[in-house]
């Protein structure tokens, strides 16, 4: 799937893959190229300024975690993220559902013999 | 567009390329031999904005960087492939460039308008301390002082408001309105009338200090509001310089 296509849905999957807990941002992507198959085609740069737009927003937390000498930034849902996060699913199923309905109409109904 | 195929005009002190369009280019011949080093090195370059944000914002990229290098090495790709490969799915520098510099801008943005919120409160208590110090009004010129002690509180409310609009449209309540794109640059003039008004407050506290009977009280707030202004300027004009940068509109997801 095309980036451009992904981009403004980039919101709705960092916010799902960080439901179940918190995760630094090279988990996120992995998180989401798994989840994904590999299919969707996503600049993984490009999750590093999502995330800190998500944060100011106060949809995510974040606290730097230790590991060895490294440090590295943790991501978390708030409960303002977990409420968007519904909203996306809603919205992501109404919108998919009209265009599913565009695109595969039900077949009209038979004439009554 | 591949970043390694632009024609480049070097900056070698950075280890830049900049390609005729203004576009970043890895240099080739760079001293930076380690792609991830030259690829970081790249985008910290282009990037402007609060030096802890943006600190942050790199230190991030370059463990991302790390982690997938690392991730490549564990599954038997040599090191110099995987860290080529590595940057080559982080996507380039152009097209990472607008989406962290408007978080940066905003972010200087909201450093510059919480710095506008917090002085203009002192320089209307530094005109209150000036007053309290000579209630009679027997200053060689009390209606001039009076009139810019007016303007520049006027002045100082005004931006306040303002810095505290731009804070809150920025923060959360962006969740639900659209930033508009122009606001860090209104952010940016209010930040510089600010200290505009720091720097007049500065002259007439230096002055009504020689005339004062209680004059050190007097030019300690003199010097508060110098060192308010300089803070300010700086601030104000980072903020100038954020707002200008150009962004393409789109590249940013528009929250």
């Amino acid at each position: 799937m095309r980036a451009d296509a992904v981009r403004g849905h980039l919101d709705g999957l960092l916010l799902a893959v960080l439901e179940a807990g918190p995760l630094h941002g090279y988990a996120i992507i992995a998180a989401v190229q798994q989840r994904s198959g590999g299919v969707l085609d996503l600049r993984t740069g490009t999750i590093y300024p999502a995330l800190n737009r998500l944060e100011r927003l106060g949809l995510l937390s974040s606290s730097w975690d230790s590991v060895g000498e490294r440090r590295r930034r943790c991501y978390e849902l708030t409960d303002a993220g977990r409420n968007s996060l519904a909203n996306e699913r809603t919205a992501w199923r109404e919108f998919t559902a009209a265009i599913g309905s565009v695109l595969n109409p039900a077949p009209p109904p038979r004439p009554a013999t | 567009m591949n970043a390694a195929s632009r024609p480049a005009d070097r900056d070698r002190d950075d280890g830049l390329d900049r390609g005729l369009d203004g576009g970043l280019v890895l240099d080739p011949d760079s001293e930076l031999d380690d792609p991830v080093e030259g690829y970081v090195v790249a985008l910290a370059g282009a990037l402007r904005g609060p030096a802890r944000v943006k600190a942050r914002m790199i230190e991030e990229v370059r463990d991302g960087l790390a982690e997938t290098v690392a991730a490549y090495t564990r599954e038997g790709v040599p090191r110099e492939r995987a860290a080529r490969q590595a940057v080559r799915e982080f996507g380039s520098p152009d097209e990472l460039v607008p989406s962290c510099q408007r978080e940066l801008t905003i972010a200087q943005a909201r450093h510059t308008a919480r710095a506008v919120v917090l002085t203009a409160p002192f320089l209307i208590a530094c005109w209150y301390l000036v007053w309290s110090t000579d209630p009679g009004g027997e200053w060689m010129v009390p209606r001039t002082a009076q009139l810019l002690a007016v303007h520049l509180a006027s002045v100082a409310g005004v931006g306040a408001l303002l810095a505290a609009a731009g804070l809150a449209a920025t923060g959360t309540l962006a969740r639900w309105l659209p930033t508009p794109h122009r606001l860090p640059l209104a952010v940016a003039w209010a930040g510089t009338t600010a200290s505009v008004a720091m720097a007049i407050a500065t002259l007439a506290l230096a002055i009504a200090s020689l005339l004062a009977t209680n004059w050190p009280l007097v030019a300690l707030a003199g010097s508060l509001a110098a060192a308010s202004h300089a803070a300010m300027a700086a601030s104000a004009r980072m903020c100038r310089q954020c707002a200008r940068l150009p962004i393409r509109v789109g590249a940013a997801v528009a929250r």
